[in-house]
């Protein structure tokens, strides 16, 4: 069964007298247990979903759509019951840990705030998160609960925010990403952890990522995002290996291993996005109907595409 | 220096030249709130300039008869306690405001320019004496100091000039050595040096186009701070001398007959007030420009 | 602790120098001084003094040495017996005069700056929070006027509306509370603007940061997002502006004190310039001088305090 429900989000920021379209028309299920990942250039929109479904966008983001959480619709919560589900049923894993630590408080003290108003349960929860730090590869946790961020390494800052985010074991894990600006070793250290974080303790999460490595070694599902909409849904495998989209298709061509063969051109302008497909200006396989119509999202052997040349594929 | 104190004076003018020459002029005149600001600045300098035409009285004339009177119609402000019309030396009083003013700001803009780019630009043993020199004089209250040097100097507008110039040329300095430190690390400098340029020439062509837009905002923050300076020290009697018509001076004056002529009281306050307030949001609009705040996102 | 030498170098040569800076100027222009004094000892009688009383008057005060050995011996005084010297006018000792006047000037700049961080800083957090609605736009308005009215006049307007129209305290005097009112009012008035101008700045910028998008994900209530994560970092540059408003504030204070007829060091400084009574300007520089660079040591030591980044820089 679904755990969480996005259905038709649309998010907009004002611009002066223009409106940007970070996203529209999104909607996807994440199923209990499963592991979503959301991939796409930077400006996609990727992240922005994330950030709208604890409702953190900056307050002139215009929001639409619903977003249904154990029968709750986060979207029209009133704000007392949001910080019931934010860090506690759903929980966010920051993009830039090193930024997401406020650096003139103790990490110890950091963590104690997704326990705040429960004395009993902060002490339980502190015990437990500090045996989740062991777990997560961070050595001598208690020790690094009476540093300051800035005394951490970039790798331990990341694990730190990591343990941050579960500590309080919430449903539903987003990860916004997490090997952004990270050096190799710290990376191959993330794919390390997420692996544990969902066989060890089975959890739900939404990951989003430019990082297709991280992202086939651990989602089960795949959408791929191109200028604020869903172009590709499917099975992780299937995405990465036989995409079908050919915006998909030069992701992965751009991958190191892959060649490095880069896209031409730019992502479209989000405040007059162009006619016919968004991604005709940049495809090899444009025709005369793509720069005419939008293409709608489909069913394809059992994935979802919008692309209007399925049937030559 | 390494001490905290010395590092937080010099990092709180070191802005970074983002925008510069006409990309910064073009934003400027995109900005409703300064366009205004400027449209009400040119009028007072309009006024000022031909208050003598404007002026329905002699500002000097005294007339026994109509003293501490309150506003009527052919006082439009009343008069003050010689019967003189207080419009007409109101609006003469800004012609002192803004000619000394543009003065001390013209001669501090020239001495901490120089005092910064020398400092900045040679390093060593000149930026740490002239950095000494200018953390000297910012570890002194303003007016005190400028009260100390009128006491030597005795009242007078020239004297008020390099009194004034003497306290605020090293807040200048301070920004611009901060300026030239950024902008030595760029590349068209590097390379002009690698070109063996001269110094002057480097410092004429490359450092100080550079550094106007910075110079402007601050000199026209400091244009604001000057005017209240000026007004400062005439209400303390030791700025300018009692013949020449000072909104300070007025005020100094008016003040014994606050109880049944307040006007003498209001009117040059409010003309100090509302000079100051314009450069206020016209330094204040520039600044934003060339540091925009960060957005702050809500909280619920 | 080798810091906090090195500060304290640096605060002493600061006041050496500006006091040297205080005795040439003053002697910028030569002669007159004994006449001064003469003046000042044979009040009604000056028709008769003669060359002999002068020259007597010059030997005593060693006005015939050259300047810097005048300064050597004034140094050598106010080192080894700190004596600062004696007024020519009252014939007492400069530091007797300071330590009369000094507790009314501290009373006033302390209360003025209590005022000051109070008001400014908690203004300051609600115009931030309440980021353009009306109430921000007029607290911005107010603030705008706070910066650009003239000190005395700010006094005089207040002197005409709570003193001569409501009658609700004296216009001057020295003592009650309600003498303290008004000129601590009037002192403060521009610092509390520009307090509250920075504490708005800074607030806004830190509540888009990163650290507190994920205090909210985390779930905790706006007022200890607000209290534990913003106010730290949101009072670090406001720190900085408080001390440089002391400066402002001292400033301010001569004529304040002038204005209420306050017994302060301000007054006593602008009557003993206007005497040119120098061993009393001398003294009173030094004391307004060393009180400013005490207040940003203190300021210093609180920013390295709150900042562990400095600390274990």
């Amino acid at each position: 069964m679904s755990l969480l429900e996005i259905k038709d989000l649309s998010i907009e920021f004002p611009a002066g007298e223009n409106t940007v379209k970070a996203v529209s028309h999104v909607s996807f299920e994440i199923r209990e247990g499963e592991t979503f990942g959301i991939i796409g250039e930077s400006g996609s929109g990727k992240s922005v979903i994330g950030l709208a479904l604890l409702r953190l966008l900056p307050a002139n983001a215009k929001v639409s759509g619903t977003v249904f959480f154990q029968g709750q619709d986060l979207l029209s919560l009133k704000p007392s019951e949001l910080r019931k589900i934010r860090g506690k049923k759903i929980s966010l894993m920051p993009q830039n840990p090193a930024g997401a630590l406020n650096p003139v408080l103790k990490n110890g003290l950091q963590m104690e705030d997704v326990f705040e108003g429960n004395r009993a349960e902060k002490k339980e929860g502190m015990k437990k998160a500090l045996k989740l730090m062991k777990q997560l590869f961070l050595r001598n946790p208690e020790k690094l609960c009476t540093l300051y961020p800035h005394q951490l390494s970039g790798g331990m800052r990341q694990r730190l925010t990591a343990c941050i985010s579960l500590s309080f074991e919430p449903e539903i894990l987003i990860a916004d990403e997490p090997t952004k600006g990270l050096d190799p070793e710290a990376k191959a250290g993330a794919v390390d952890i997420f692996n544990k974080i969902k066989t060890e303790y089975e959890k739900t999460m939404l990951l989003i990522t430019h990082d297709l490595d991280l992202a086939l070694e651990v989602c089960d599902q795949i959408a791929v995002m191109y200028a604020g909409e869903i172009v590709e849904l499917d099975l992780a495998s299937k995405v990465l290996s036989t995409p079908l989209h050919p915006y998909t298709k030069g992701l992965i061509r751009a991958q190191p291993r892959n060649g490095l063969v880069p896209l031409s051109g730019q992502s479209p302008s989000r405040i007059k996005l162009p006619e016919g497909c968004f991604f005709h200006e940049r495809c090899r396989y444009s025709g005369f109907e793509c720069s005419r119509k939008h293409p709608e999202i489909k069913n394809y052997k059992g994935g979802l595409i919008r692309c209007h040349f399925l049937s030559l594929k | 220096m390494d001490n905290a104190f010395a590092d937080r004076l010099r990092k709180k003018s070191f802005l970074l030249p983002e925008a510069y020459g006409n990309e910064f002029a073009k934003r400027v005149f995109q900005r409703k709130d300064i366009l205004f600001a400027l449209a009400v600045l040119l009028f007072f300098i309009g006024l000022a300039l031909f208050a003598p035409l404007i002026s329905p009285y002699d500002p000097n004339a005294i007339d026994l008869k109509n003293k501490n009177l309150n506003p009527s119609e052919e006082h439009l402000l009343g008069t003050d306690y010689l019967g003189r019309d207080l419009l007409s030396r109101v609006l003469i009083g800004a012609r002192t405001s803004l000619s000394i003013a543009s003065g001390v700001v013209l001669i501090s803009l020239f001495l901490g320019t120089a005092a910064g780019c020398a400092a900045g630009y040679y390093g060593g043993i000149v930026d740490e004496s002239v950095s000494r020199v200018i953390d000297i004089f910012l570890s002194f209250p303003g007016v005190i100091f400028a009260l100390t040097i009128m006491g030597v100097l005795g009242s007078g507008v020239f004297n008020l000039m390099l009194a004034l110039s003497i306290v605020h040329w090293a807040k200048f300095a301070r920004m611009m050595r901060g300026q030239v430190l950024s902008i030595k690390k760029q590349e068209f400098v590097l390379s002009a040096i690698t070109g063996g340029a001269g110094d002057f020439y480097i410092i004429r062509k490359h450092i100080v186009p550079n550094a106007i837009a910075t110079l402007l905002v601050l000199a026209t923050i400091d244009f604001g701070h000057v005017i209240l300076s000026i007004s400062t020290l005439s209400f303390l009697g030791i700025g300018l001398p009692a013949d020449v018509p000072e909104w300070g001076a007025m005020l100094s004056a008016g003040k014994e007959f606050m109880r049944t002529a307040p006007c003498q009281t209001i009117f040059p306050g409010l003309a100090i007030t509302l000079v100051v307030v314009i450069f206020s949001i016209l330094g204040d609009g520039m600044r934003d420009i060339l540091d925009p705040n960060h957005e702050g996102g809500e909280i619920y | 602790m080798k810091y906090f030498l090195k500060r304290a170098g640096f605060m002493a040569f600061t006041v050496f120098a500006v006091c040297a800076l205080t005795f040439f100027l003053m002697n910028v222009i030569p002669g007159g001084t004994a006449e001064l004094i003469l003046k000042h000892t044979l009040v009604g009688l000056e028709e008769s003094a003669t060359e002999e009383q002068l020259s007597q008057i010059s030997s005593r005060y060693n006005l015939d040495d050259p300047l810097y050995l005048q300064f050597f011996r004034w140094v050598k005084e106010a080192v080894l017996r700190g004596d600062i010297g004696t007024s020519y006018i009252y014939k007492k000792p400069v530091l007797y005069l300071l330590a009369l006047r000094l507790p009314a000037t501290v009373q006033l700049a302390g209360a003025s700056m209590a005022l000051a961080i109070v008001v400014g800083v908690s203004l300051g957090i609600y115009s931030a929070l309440r980021e353009n609605r009306i109430s921000d736009h007029i607290l911005r308005i107010v603030t705008l006027f706070g910066v650009s009215m003239p000190g005395f006049w700010v006094a005089l307007i207040l002197i005409l509306i709570f003193s001569l129209k409501l009658k609700l305290v004296p216009v001057s005097g020295y003592g009650n509370l309600e003498n303290l009112l008004l000129p601590a009012a009037a002192l403060s008035f521009h610092s509390v603007a520009a307090v509250m101008r920075v504490t708005r700045t800074s607030m806004l910028e830190t509540l888009g940061q990163e650290y507190i998008r994920f205090a909210k994900a985390k779930g905790l209530p706006v007022w200890k997002i607000i209290s534990r994560h913003a106010l730290k970092n949101a009072m670090l540059p406001v720190i900085t502006v408080i001390g440089f408003q002391m400066g402002s504030l001292l400033g301010g204070a001569v004529v304040i004190e002038k204005i209420f007829a306050w017994p302060g060091i301000g007054s006593l400084l602008v009557d003993s310039i206007s005497a040119r009574d120098l061993p009393v300007v001398q003294g009173c520089v030094l004391a307004i001088v060393t009180m400013f660079l005490l207040v940003h040591f203190l300021v210093d030591m609180l920013y390295t305090h709150l900042d562990p980044r400095i600390r274990y820089g």
